[in-house]
């Protein structure tokens, strides 16, 4: 065997344990976390808009806060402890809460007009959501797409009960993300 | 070939250079993650590991998950940057080749 060709025989290994490490789809756990978080917080706007705030402020700090400890003790469990994609996932989540924060902020100094205002959310969290999957984790470009498509539905036609119907599709699509990680894993467990 | 010169015997071995490829690209890994990623008996994995250790390139920590003691290992600033002359010294070797 020529020296080029060890050469390429041990990169194509290497390629192949890297490729094999990029598979990850997420924390389980955190997909589900969301999606009882988004299921009750959506619906809310349509039963009781006046705790829907509150829910977002206490929840969305909350399980911000949670999914973080959840991301950490993952990342113990799995003996694979990734700072800089951990700085990229806090730095991602804490520009949405901004943002979620000044969406807020018409409301806040009594100017905004409330339905405006929970369109805008749903706005920036399906853009969030959306760029997540792109950057992040694979399975949340559907859930932030599927919030983009109940905004269009939103301003387009109004309809009953849009929250509602939008939060369990996508507690929906983030409960199959989570199923789906869970398997991925459970069978890369077992090869 | 002048291109070999430039390699660096520590990442000769495969598994070696895939450890340091890893940790460059994810930062900290446990010993019993490599053993599932890279497929290797405790020994020898702990041969290879050592062995980068011995050079100065691994930098580890000792830590407990769930009462268990997990060992977890770094690429150091050396290491990275042995990594990244192995790497271009493999670049030159496959272009010295394709021409």
């Amino acid at each position: 065997m020529t020296d080029s060709e060890r050469v390429q025989q041990d990169l194509d290994y290497v390629r192949n344990v890297v490729r094999h490490h990029d598979a990850d789809l997420g924390v389980p756990a955190i997909y589900f976390l969301w999606a009882v978080i988004i299921l009750v917080g959506f619906a809310l706007p349509d039963l009781a808009a006046r705790l829907a705030g509150r829910y977002w402020l206490l929840a969305g700090i909350g399980g911000g806060l949670l999914s973080w400890w959840l991301g950490a003790r993952d990342a113990k469990r799995s003996g694979l402890n990734d700072v800089a994609l951990g700085k990229r996932h806090g730095l991602h989540w804490l520009i949405t809460g901004v943002a979620f924060l000044l969406s807020a902020l018409p409301l806040i100094v009594g100017r905004g007009d409330p339905g405006a205002a929970v369109g805008n959310f749903l706005l920036i969290a399906g853009l969030s959501y959306a760029l997540a999957g792109v950057h992040l984790n694979r399975p949340m470009l559907w859930s932030g797409l599927l919030m983009l498509a109940a905004y269009g539905a939103l301003q387009l036609f109004a309809p009953p009960y849009t929250w509602t119907i939008t939060g369990i599709v996508i507690a929906l699509s983030l409960a199959w993300a989570g199923l789906s990680a869970q398997r991925a894993r459970n069978a890369g467990s077992l090869q | 070939m002048k291109a070999l010169e430039g390699l660096d015997s520590a990442f000769e071995h495969r598994a070696r250079l895939a450890i340091a490829v890893l940790l460059a690209r994810h930062g900290e890994i446990s010993f019993a993650r490599f053993k599932q990623e890279l497929d290797m008996t405790d020994g020898n994995l702990g041969a290879q590991l050592r062995r980068l250790e011995d050079e100065g390139y691994l930098g580890l920590r000792r830590d407990f998950v769930e009462r268990k003691p997990v060992t977890w290992y770094a690429l150091s600033k050396p290491g990275r940057k042995a990594l990244d002359k192995h790497l271009a010294a493999l670049r030159a070797v496959i272009a010295a080749s394709t021409v």
